[in-house]
């Protein structure tokens, strides 16, 4: 067994073990914990994949910002929150069946799928290659994605500023 | 000679020989935080025009911190009865192993470093934020309203002064076109970047003060309103965590500056005989001083200062020094 296959076996475990972990709990907040583990064992995962540029910024913004922004809407509002399991028997056997179902199509589905041939220089200079790529051919849907994230931070401050007028409003 | 090791294919030995020498490295650190602590209090005590430690260990009290560690070690760890039990005890384990994590990329000298990754920087900036859930994790457990008030202030402002010192970095990584921590020390061999991006290092000094939790930036721990913010209901070597990655944070940050600004290990002109370790030490102590030195200056600010400030005044100036420093380049490279 290569070291690689045993990271792989660890962080596939942490992954799965915190996803599992966030649907079992109870109280909100250590969901979003769970939640965690499971993104920076996925940014282990893109490691092992040779994509550090990707796995840095799963960090950065999944467990940095997210959970942060996430976290702080939790204990600011609702955060005694528990979830409750009131579902029936009828509805438990249902999802074991699609559960059973959606593994059967994924194996039938992925049990003739070649790969082809491993890349093997992946790891050269890659987040050099993410820029150029990102500036040269893909420059256009790069742009949209950055206008889309312009009009939610508008949306946001729009969002932000009316609830203080309102309110400046009503003292008058 | 970490340079092979860095290469050589994964075996039982090298895998020994790398804990040993992380091993090694972490105590290394303990030393400096156990001494840095001393430091602060002496030159903080000297600026106050007192005394500062002086009955532990011979007339400097070189043993005060070794036997404030001692108390802390034999202290009862209390876990407060309401308090969420689970999260309580991750919280300082979460705010540490990042405080360690970060050290992995940055070069101390030409042989002095632990790994060489291409994208250093980011990795850095990347991994110092899972600190911020670790504090506010620990806000949160503690069930008591202070500490939930210093986590939450805790967060708000890392994350505000995080875009700032990420921005006035771009300046740097730009001139070097690299995110590798080596490569930015060997692109100042003539200049360190504090002449070539003044504004920069000054941005990225004051945002690195505001993610140390220092003053004036201290308000997440703010003693006269919060007690002793989100560390409030921890004691004992729970509660020597949370300092120690503060102060491994010290380190952490101070050796970055060093290498983003001041040239890591390259000597000033004419006095290259000496050690690269040694020009290293001597930048790196010259930064931990400055932070001691406006710890002991300035007053506190408010939050909504520090928050006005960061966005209104740190974020512009940040965005038209990476502009600035595009166009000069361009032009640089049309000539």
């Amino acid at each position: 067994m290569s070291g690689e296959l045993l990271a792989f076996f660890i962080l596939s475990l942490i992954a799965i073990a915190g996803g599992v972990m966030m649907l079992n709990l109870t109280k909100v907040v250590h969901m979003v914990i769970a939640l965690v583990f499971t993104f920076l064992a996925i940014a282990g995962l893109y490691v092992l994949l040779s994509a550090e540029f990707v796995a840095v910024v799963q960090v950065l913004i999944y467990s940095g910002a997210i959970t942060i922004i996430m976290l702080f809407g939790i204990m600011l509002t609702r955060h005694d929150d528990r979830t409750e399991a009131k579902t029936g028997k009828g509805r438990q056997w249902l999802v074991l069946a699609s559960v059973i179902a959606f593994f059967a199509i994924m194996f039938y589905g992925i049990r003739n799928l070649s790969l082809g041939e491993q890349a093997t220089t992946l790891h050269v200079k890659n987040t050099e290659q993410i820029g150029m790529l990102l500036y040269s051919k893909f420059v256009i849907p790069f742009e949209l994605v950055s206008i889309v994230l312009l009009v939610a931070l508008v949306g946001a401050i729009i969002l932000a500023k009316r609830d203080d007028k309102e309110k400046e409003g009503e003292s008058q | 000679m970490i340079d092979q090791m860095l290469a050589a294919s994964p075996n039982l030995m090298n895998t020994f020989l790398f804990f040993t020498i992380a091993a090694a490295f972490l105590m290394v650190i303990l030393g400096f935080v156990t001494y840095a602590i001393l430091a602060e209090r002496k030159v903080l005590g000297f600026m106050q025009m007192r005394v500062g430690p002086n009955r532990v260990g011979g007339r400097w009290g070189l043993l005060q911190t070794v036997a404030d560690v001692l108390k802390l070690l034999i202290k009862e760890d209390t876990i407060p009865k309401l308090a969420d039990r689970p999260l309580f005890i991750l919280a300082p384990v979460l705010a540490f192993t990042p405080a360690f994590l970060v050290l992995v990329v940055i070069p101390f000298s030409e042989n002095l470093k632990f790994a060489d990754l291409g994208i250093g920087l980011l990795y850095y900036i990347a991994i110092s934020g899972i600190t911020t859930i670790g504090i506010l994790t620990a806000g949160w457990a503690s069930n008591n309203k202070y500490a939930l008030l210093g986590g939450m202030r805790s967060a708000a402002q890392m994350i505000s002064y995080e875009i700032p010192l990420v921005m006035s970095v771009i300046g740097v990584v730009l001139l070097t076109g690299s995110l590798n921590l080596n490569e930015i020390v060997a692109a100042q061999e003539n200049w360190a970047f504090i002449f070539i991006q003044p504004v920069a290092f000054i941005i990225f000094l004051i945002a690195s003060i505001a993610e140390l939790n220092r003053t004036p930036f201290d308000l997440p721990e703010a003693e006269s309103e919060l007690v002793a913010g989100y560390h409030v209901e921890f004691s004992g070597f729970r509660w020597a965590f949370f300092m120690l990655a503060e102060y491994v944070y010290l380190f952490a940050m101070a050796s970055l500056t060093t290498v983003l600004f001041l040239g890591g290990w390259q000597p000033i002109p004419f006095l290259g005989f000496i050690p690269g370790i040694v020009w290293f030490a001597l930048k790196f102590i010259l930064i931990v001083f400055i932070m001691i030195w406006i710890r002991g200056t300035l007053p506190r600010l408010r939050a909504d200062q520090l928050m006005s400030f960061g966005w209104k005044v740190l974020l512009p100036l940040a965005l038209a020094n990476i502009f600035l420093t595009a166009i000069i380049k361009e032009l640089i490279n049309s000539f």
